[in-house]
């Protein structure tokens, strides 16, 4: 993990091209306690008025892995997404409680630009987004020039690369043109997707990335997650319990705010420690 | 505690259903031994017959649970203690099937046998029958009762088992070499001791599967460690 404190915007600097990122990724792996962390939540607790969404939860995230954070609805799986880079401020009358560690500093410190760190963590929403009036090219890099980036060379080269890692480029790359929201669902997202990693982040969540897309697109996302956690730390919220056990390396699993488990996904789906998380996982929860 | 039924009243039936085919699996295998065996002890080739025709239902048991094994993999996709009960129940079903074979060819074994003047050594399978019937009917035990100590104390068993057989088999060899004239008699009780020990084996396995769906826990080839 890098160790640039969050104040400073990383330097936007060209990525390397997609096989050489594929094949410098390691292969992820069930138990990686060697890997740093991403993040580590301590004592996080979240209100929304006076309403608390998230209660004291305490967890360590592995970088270059896959988290699922799965629990039934109103749990607070997305808020505790949210939380990471700090997107649930949006909600108005927020409050924290706890801490947020990511690059070794409290993402919630005063002195913390939450710009920045959105731009470091980025995000994909359940509803794909793209921007209606950009083009496929506009959207994807959208964040690149409002940071300023101006050579045409450069973000040529980011286009392409960003729609490749996206595995887009292919269906995309005679129509960059056309606006994005002329694609099919299953595309839009994986246009979002692309859009997120342009900016080059370190972290990706996954507000239930392919909740409204159909299998085939579903396993084109679920696809393209795992190739990217060999360059990113990505943390996907899902209501999909096959998916959560397909896709990630690590589940959370959280229910009335509070975190009950959090251990390896074939721990969790195969032998869970609490019987809070056995009965919600087998559709046993009342 | 008690376990909470399914949101999904299906998926308890479907369940249900796999696992009332599994112990239907269990008593018709115990009955086939049980079967084979009187057919041997008491010379009774109707017995041997009614074993070995108890093969067929089995047979068609372990297809049904196989079938529903993987329609309940399909429809529900069962996680944690419901796939470990699902996988457990499709590899226990094996098992018995196979157990039914070994009952069978007892049973083919005993009408054999049944065809000539008693050998004084089938006293040497007795025990072993006896032990082998025992370990099977506590698999099956810890298998519905989810029990993970009595499933545990079954493996060591086996090792019993295995030693009946050895003495068994050393003493029928030398009685082959001391009375050639009886050799056929001698080998159709070699292997039935056999097939007793191997009617231990499946059970051992039954057992490893029952802690396996209990517990998660997988218990199987770990080195043996003498008790102290």
């Amino acid at each position: 993990m890098e160790s640039a404190a969050i104040i400073d915007p990383p330097m936007i600097t060209p990525v390397s091209s997609p096989q050489q990122q594929v094949a410098s990724g390691s292969e992820p792996t069930a138990a990686a306690p060697e890997r740093p962390p991403a993040f580590e939540v301590e004592r996080l607790s979240i209100f929304y008025g006076e309403k608390k969404a998230i209660e004291n939860v305490t967890l360590t995230i592995p970088s270059k892995m896959i988290t699922a954070i799965i629990g039934p609805s109103g749990c607070g799986k997305s808020t505790l997404l949210r939380s990471l880079n700090r997107m649930h401020e949006l909600v108005p009358q927020t409050r924290i409680e706890g801490k947020v560690v990511f690059a070794g500093e409290d993402i919630y410190a005063p002195h913390i630009d939450p710009v920045v760190v959105r731009r470091r963590i980025g995000m994909v929403f359940q509803k794909s987004n793209p921007f209606p009036t950009m083009s496929i090219a506009e959207n994807v890099l959208v964040g690149l020039k409002l940071n300023g980036v101006r050579d045409r060379a450069f973000l040529r080269e980011r286009l392409e690369q960003s729609l490749r890692m996206a595995a887009l480029w292919d269906e995309v790359k005679n129509d960059l043109h056309k606006p994005g929201i002329s694609l099919s669902g299953g595309q839009q997202q994986r246009l979002c997707i692309a859009r997120a990693i342009a900016v080059e982040p370190e972290v990706l969540l996954m507000d239930e990335p392919a909740s409204a897309l159909d299998p085939i697109a579903t396993a084109k996302i679920e696809e393209l997650i795992h190739e990217l956690s060999s360059n990113y730390t990505v943390v996907i919220v899902t209501h999909n319990m096959q998916q959560a056990g397909r896709c990630s390396d690590y589940t959370a699993f959280l229910y009335l705010g509070r975190l009950i488990e959090f251990a390896s996904t074939t721990k969790i789906f195969t032998n869970p420690s609490e019987r809070q998380t056995e009965d919600y996982i087998t559709g046993r929860f009342g | 505690m008690v376990t909470p039924k399914h949101i999904l009243g299906t998926f308890d039936e479907a369940l249900a259903s796999l696992r009332n085919n599994v112990l239907m699996m269990a008593g018709l295998t115990e009955r086939s031994l049980d079967r084979a065996m009187k057919g041997l002890f008491q010379r009774d080739d109707d017995l041997c017959a009614n074993a070995i025709a108890d093969d067929e239902e089995i047979d068609q048991l372990e297809k049904q649970i196989d079938k529903d094994g993987v329609d309940v993999l399909m429809r529900f996709q069962p996680l944690a203690s419901d796939l470990r009960r699902v996988v457990s129940a499709m590899k226990l079903s094996s098992n018995l099937e196979r157990m039914a074979d070994q009952a069978t060819n007892i049973a083919r074994r005993a009408r054999k046998l049944n065809q000539h003047p008693p050998l004084p050594e089938l006293e040497l399978i007795a025990p072993m029958h006896a032990h082998a019937m025992s370990m099977f009917k506590d698999s099956i035990d810890a298998y519905v009762r989810e029990d993970v100590q009595l499933g545990r104390a079954v493996v060591p068993r086996d090792e019993k088992l295995d030693e009946l057989n050895r003495v068994a088999s050393r003493r029928l060899i030398q009685r082959m070499a001391e009375d050639p004239d009886q050799l056929r008699g001698y080998l159709n009780l070699m292997f039935i001791a056999r097939h007793l020990e191997r009617v231990g084996d499946h059970a051992t396995n039954i057992a490893e599967d029952a802690v396996y769906a209990a517990a998660a826990e997988d218990i199987r080839h770990q080195p043996f460690v003498a008790s102290a």
